[in-house]
């Protein structure tokens, strides 16, 4: 009991420490990763441009290209696609 | 005036997580977040050890984060505060074995106590000696006994604090207390110390 009391003594002594204290700034980050991310309206707009240049353009290039062809290239490369996008997604966020 | 008290303050954390879960209201995971930030923060560093303070600030972020996605998964079986102590325990137990090896922030000797003046340099030699043995020892005790002494000793938290962070009852607390005394007691016998 004796000894108990000294190691009890020694151990507050020891470990007499300030508590650290979190950053004041620690809400403002876990909102900030928990937020979904929104494109500005610029940012939309661009996609949306992307999108039908880069799809008309594909669709002159395939031209003489057999739908089988197409078809498989996009059985390919689809899961691919949604699969990197999850995994980015699962970096973003942290998980 | 008094000081503005923050929305939902007063409603209870599993109205919370119900509320995040169907109306996606931030303001209730701002709430949830305020609740449990400190004790996971402090849950995190008692694992971490007194060195690797702003390691366990990520971990207290990251166990946020997770909640956030996770809370469609919460199905309330347990309490919400033992489901995010345990996925904070298992995260800061993940981050200690990857910061091992990895330089502190701090040396144990500034976390210790402050130098008296009225002690002789020899005894103030022996006594840094002794504090960076017992530092030594506690890191050599199994996990849950260095968080458990941490936390008391060193954070202040009270053993229903202690025990809900553990997800253990007090009295179970204070058997890994008591045993943990017992152990460094020998393990600082054996090179040499005593607790005097």
């Amino acid at each position: 009991m004796h000894d108990d009391h000294l190691m009890d003594q020694l151990l507050r002594d020891t470990m007499a420490a300030p508590s650290p204290q979190l950053s004041p700034a620690f809400d403002a980050r876990v909102m900030r990763r928990v937020r979904p991310r929104r494109l500005t309206q610029t940012g939309r707009w661009l996609i949306a441009a992307y999108v039908v240049v880069a799809g008309a353009t594909a669709a002159w290039l395939m031209r003489d290209v057999p739908v089988s062809a197409i078809v498989a290239a996009l059985v390919m490369t689809v899961p691919i696609a949604v699969g990197v996008s999850a995994y980015g997604r699962r970096i973003t966020l942290g998980d | 005036m008094g000081a503005e008290q923050p929305p939902y303050a007063d409603q209870a954390d599993e109205w919370l997580v119900d509320r995040c879960r169907e109306a996606v209201d931030e303001a209730a995971f701002a709430e949830l977040v305020r609740r449990y930030r400190g004790p996971v923060f402090r849950l995190a560093v008692s694992i971490l050890g007194q060195e690797f303070a702003p390691e366990a600030e990520d971990v207290a972020q990251d166990v946020m984060v997770r909640m956030h996605g996770a809370l469609g998964s919460f199905r309330g079986d347990a309490k919400f505060g033992s489901w995010i102590y345990r996925i904070g325990f298992n995260h800061a137990l993940n981050v200690k074995a990857r910061v091992r090896y990895r330089a502190p922030h701090v040396s144990d000797e500034s976390l210790s106590t402050t130098p008296s003046a009225d002690r002789s340099p020899e005894d103030q030699l022996q006594d840094d000696r002794r504090t960076r043995a017992v530092h030594e020892c506690i890191a050599e005790l199994p996990e849950v006994y260095q968080s458990a002494l941490r936390l008391h000793y060193w954070l202040g938290a009270s053993m229903s604090d202690i025990a809900s962070m553990l997800d253990a009852p007090e009295n179970t607390v204070k058997s890994y207390l008591h045993r943990a005394r017992q152990l460094l007691h020998a393990m600082l016998a054996e090179r040499g110390f005593d607790a005097r």
